[in-house]
């Protein structure tokens, strides 16, 4: 008797979960974003200068102002939703928000569950080692692999990396991941690693920040053109962003805040 | 600058106190009916009881904050993730609640029971009158351990997208640059917040004791 009643909350359970994983009714969200005038959008809010929080406590940066005025030219409000980064295409495909900005590159494993926008910019991945480290990285393939190496959970770095140690060529004892990139500069600064792989604004933007660090070596490995994160199948609300972005390059916007971020 | 910081970290007390003012409260009442259910109730209820307790004590709270939390607010149940987040809190103290309140209920000897049913009340006025309000007084030691843990595991629900203490400095410590600075707030508010909490508790408990409670 006592069997039959675990089942029966297994059962339960299961059945929950199973409810609750169903997809989201039809529909156009482009109209459900209109009439409620706001668009939800998620971002990880740890990732200066793309996303950030401000002196003021303000969220910022490169993609929430890009953000902020396609919201703006689609005539709703943003309201930021600030999540782990990992946390994010999974809140999309739920349907807890309705996009999310967070320098995404586009890869076919997120392809197969959520849509990208149109390239908004085109990002490169770069090294960083500690300042007097006399490292020198020409072909990363090859010169990483007796390294020991940091890298962000759930982005398109770690995927070149885990791909790497799938292959065999990196020991998988290597590769350390961590939940934000400002936990492995640390790392790096106190020498649990090498090489720190990261895409190269933020990479730069710590170096700076931290002192004592040095980028090394940068160029398009895994990254490269980021996309706005958007559900899947909704082709009206993707053709609005699209249009946006279209109109903001025109304009030079994305130029000018390129500028006021990178300082390129 | 930094002062602004700092009070930004401080704002996140307030979203961390209302989590923990809704998940306290909440998995009390749960637990409270539990633990009754479990001690009065027939067996199967009682067994039914039980095995809510053993599942919700064998998941991590996090895990278990996903999955209710998915359920929470999915497509019947609407709910935002500040409410989903802390309600999800509360059903996982709900089930160490229990455990802390039957424990407090089997510790008020069963020749109690037998001499309020001897005078002439019902069940129910016995378990109202002569057993509650001596095992509450009983719980609030160990309950105030709870309160402890599940103002502590109120930072979980930042995974949810709910901006607390923890979150805060996260995102300090990304944007200076200056980690110790950002978690030692951090950690200085939690341990406040604990302190007092614990302090009100002992306070409570000293208050309210019975003349034949032991110490």
């Amino acid at each position: 008797m006592k069997r039959l009643w675990l089942w029966f909350s297994l059962v339960l359970v299961l059945s929950l979960l199973l409810a609750s994983c169903g997809q989201n009714a039809g529909g156009s969200r482009l109209k459900a974003i209109q009439q409620a005038g706001v668009i939800k959008v998620g971002t990880s809010a740890d990732y200066p200068p793309f996303e950030f929080v401000d002196a003021n406590g303000n969220t910022t940066g490169f993609d929430v102002e890009l953000m902020n005025e396609i919201g703006k030219r689609l005539g709703v409000k943003v309201e930021w939703v600030d999540m782990p980064f990992d946390s994010l295409i999974a809140g999309v495909q739920e349907g807890k928000i309705d996009a999310a900005i967070a320098a995404f590159n586009y890869s076919e494993d997120r392809d197969k569950v959520v849509d990208f926008s149109d390239v908004y910019y085109t990002s490169e991945d770069a090294f960083t080692v500690v300042e007097g480290s006399s490292l020198t990285i020409n072909d990363p393939a090859q010169d990483l692999l007796s390294l020991k190496l940091g890298v962000q959970t759930g982005t398109t770095q770690d995927d070149w990396l885990t791909a790497l140690v799938d292959e065999g060529k990196l020991p998988a004892d290597n590769l350390a991941r961590y939940d934000r990139v400002d936990q492995i500069a640390l790392d790096l600064k106190n020498g649990r690693i090498d090489v720190m792989m990261s895409d190269a604004v933020p990479a730069e933007a710590l170096a700076k920040q931290l002192g004592g660090l040095k980028v090394i070596y940068k160029g398009v490995l895994s990254s490269g053109p980021m996309n706005i994160v958007l559900p899947e199948g909704e082709a009206d609300l993707a053709k609005a962003i699209n249009e946006i972005l279209a109109q903001l390059k025109a304009e030079g916007f994305i130029e000018n805040l390129a500028i006021k971020y990178f300082a390129e | 600058m930094l002062s602004n910081f700092l009070s930004y970290i401080v704002q996140g007390t307030g979203v961390t106190i209302a989590v923990t003012l809704i998940a306290l409260p909440f998995g009390l009442l749960i637990g409270l009916l539990l633990a009754l259910l479990y001690n009065y109730g027939n067996r199967w209820v009682a067994r039914s009881a039980g095995i809510y307790s053993l599942l919700m004590r064998g998941v991590p709270p996090i895990v278990l904050l996903f999955i209710l939390y998915f359920i929470l607010s999915g497509r019947l149940i609407n709910l935002s993730p500040f409410w989903a987040g802390s309600l999800s809190l509360g059903l996982v103290s709900s089930a160490y609640q229990m455990e802390i309140l039957r424990g407090a209920l089997a510790a008020v000897g069963a020749g109690q029971m037998t001499a309020a049913r001897a005078i002439g009340l019902t069940r129910l006025q016995a378990i109202r009158y002569v057993i509650l309000p001596q095992a509450i007084r009983l719980a609030i030691p160990p309950w105030s351990n709870e309160a402890s843990i599940v103002l502590k595991d109120s930072s979980l629900v930042y995974a949810l997208g709910v901006p607390e203490i923890l979150r805060r400095a996260q995102q300090l410590s990304a944007t200076t640059g200056q980690p110790f600075l950002a978690f030692g707030a951090a950690a200085l508010i939690y341990f406040c917040l604990v302190f007092l909490t614990n302090r009100a508790l002992d306070y409570l408990a000293e208050k309210t004791k019975l003349p034949t409670q032991p110490v």
